[in-house]
């Protein structure tokens, strides 16, 4: 698998996943359902859910955190923090640059041109 | 514009729900960040050329309870509902056989996700 990154940035040098309250969780399911990011695995012998490629994670992204019924979930730090320093430091823009270039390409629908927001 | 996959959450309809981004120009830089960070599936963003700012074209496109695109906005241009929780709520509202049958279609469709012994996890307890 090719070295993941988020906007250029390495991610495999960053510590970004969910943390599961064992206490709390009462096995729903819901965070592996909404992650896109493939992060949750499901223990099937004792049928429990649980965090199975914490690298997988979007960096910065608390989604399932904020869908979890029962508030199980939580990150290392504060998601505004973290990736503003990610992105600072990362020093990102140059790639976003490139990366907003190919979206409007790809999706020509997306370039607009003087709308009132 | 609602594209049908995203009609409902979770057999919510997605237009009952108040969640998505709305953006401040005034603030915005135009970096187009919120634009790239939302995945091209959703691309719940344009971006005015001209004016060189980020639009919101498809906010019931938005995921629920993502707000990937606020947290990393350091101009802080882009807000979502400051109820935090509101998708909670939401989310408990969700009838848990929905919940179930989505469980079983995603994880036939993702066998990587289905771990059968405990010896193939990583340690946990």
């Amino acid at each position: 698998m090719a070295a993941k990154e988020w906007h250029g940035v390495d991610r495999s040098t960053l510590r970004w996943h969910p943390i599961i309250d064992e206490e709390k969780c009462t096995n729903c399911g819901l965070c592996l359902l909404t992650c896109g990011a493939g992060v949750f695995g499901y223990e099937k012998p004792i049928n429990r859910f649980f965090v199975l490629n914490p690298g997988n994670c979007t960096l910065g992204c608390t989604t399932c955190g904020k869908v979890c019924p029962e508030a199980a979930i939580s990150f290392p730090e504060s998601s505004k923090v973290f990736i503003r320093n990610v992105i600072k430091q990362g020093k990102i823009f140059p790639k976003v640059k490139e990366e907003l270039k190919a979206r409007l390409e790809k999706f020509p629908e997306h370039e607009l041109h003087q709308v009132n927001n | 514009m609602l594209d049908p996959f995203f009609s409902k959450w979770h057999g919510i309809d997605r237009t009952t729900i108040e969640w998505g981004p709305k953006i401040d120009p005034e603030k915005c830089t135009g970096c187009g960040l919120c634009v790239v960070t939302c995945g091209e599936r959703r691309n719940v963003f344009g971006y005015d050329v001209e004016a060189k700012k980020a639009v919101v074209m498809a906010p019931l496109h938005c995921m629920v309870g993502c707000d990937n695109c606020a947290m990393g906005c350091l101009w802080d241009a882009i807000t979502f509902p400051d109820d935090t929780e509101y998708v909670r709520r939401l989310s408990r509202s969700i009838p848990k056989h929905q919940i179930a049958l989505e469980l079983e279609k995603k994880l036939q469709d993702n066998p990587h996700l289905v771990v059968e012994g405990e010896s193939e996890l990583p340690s946990r307890r």
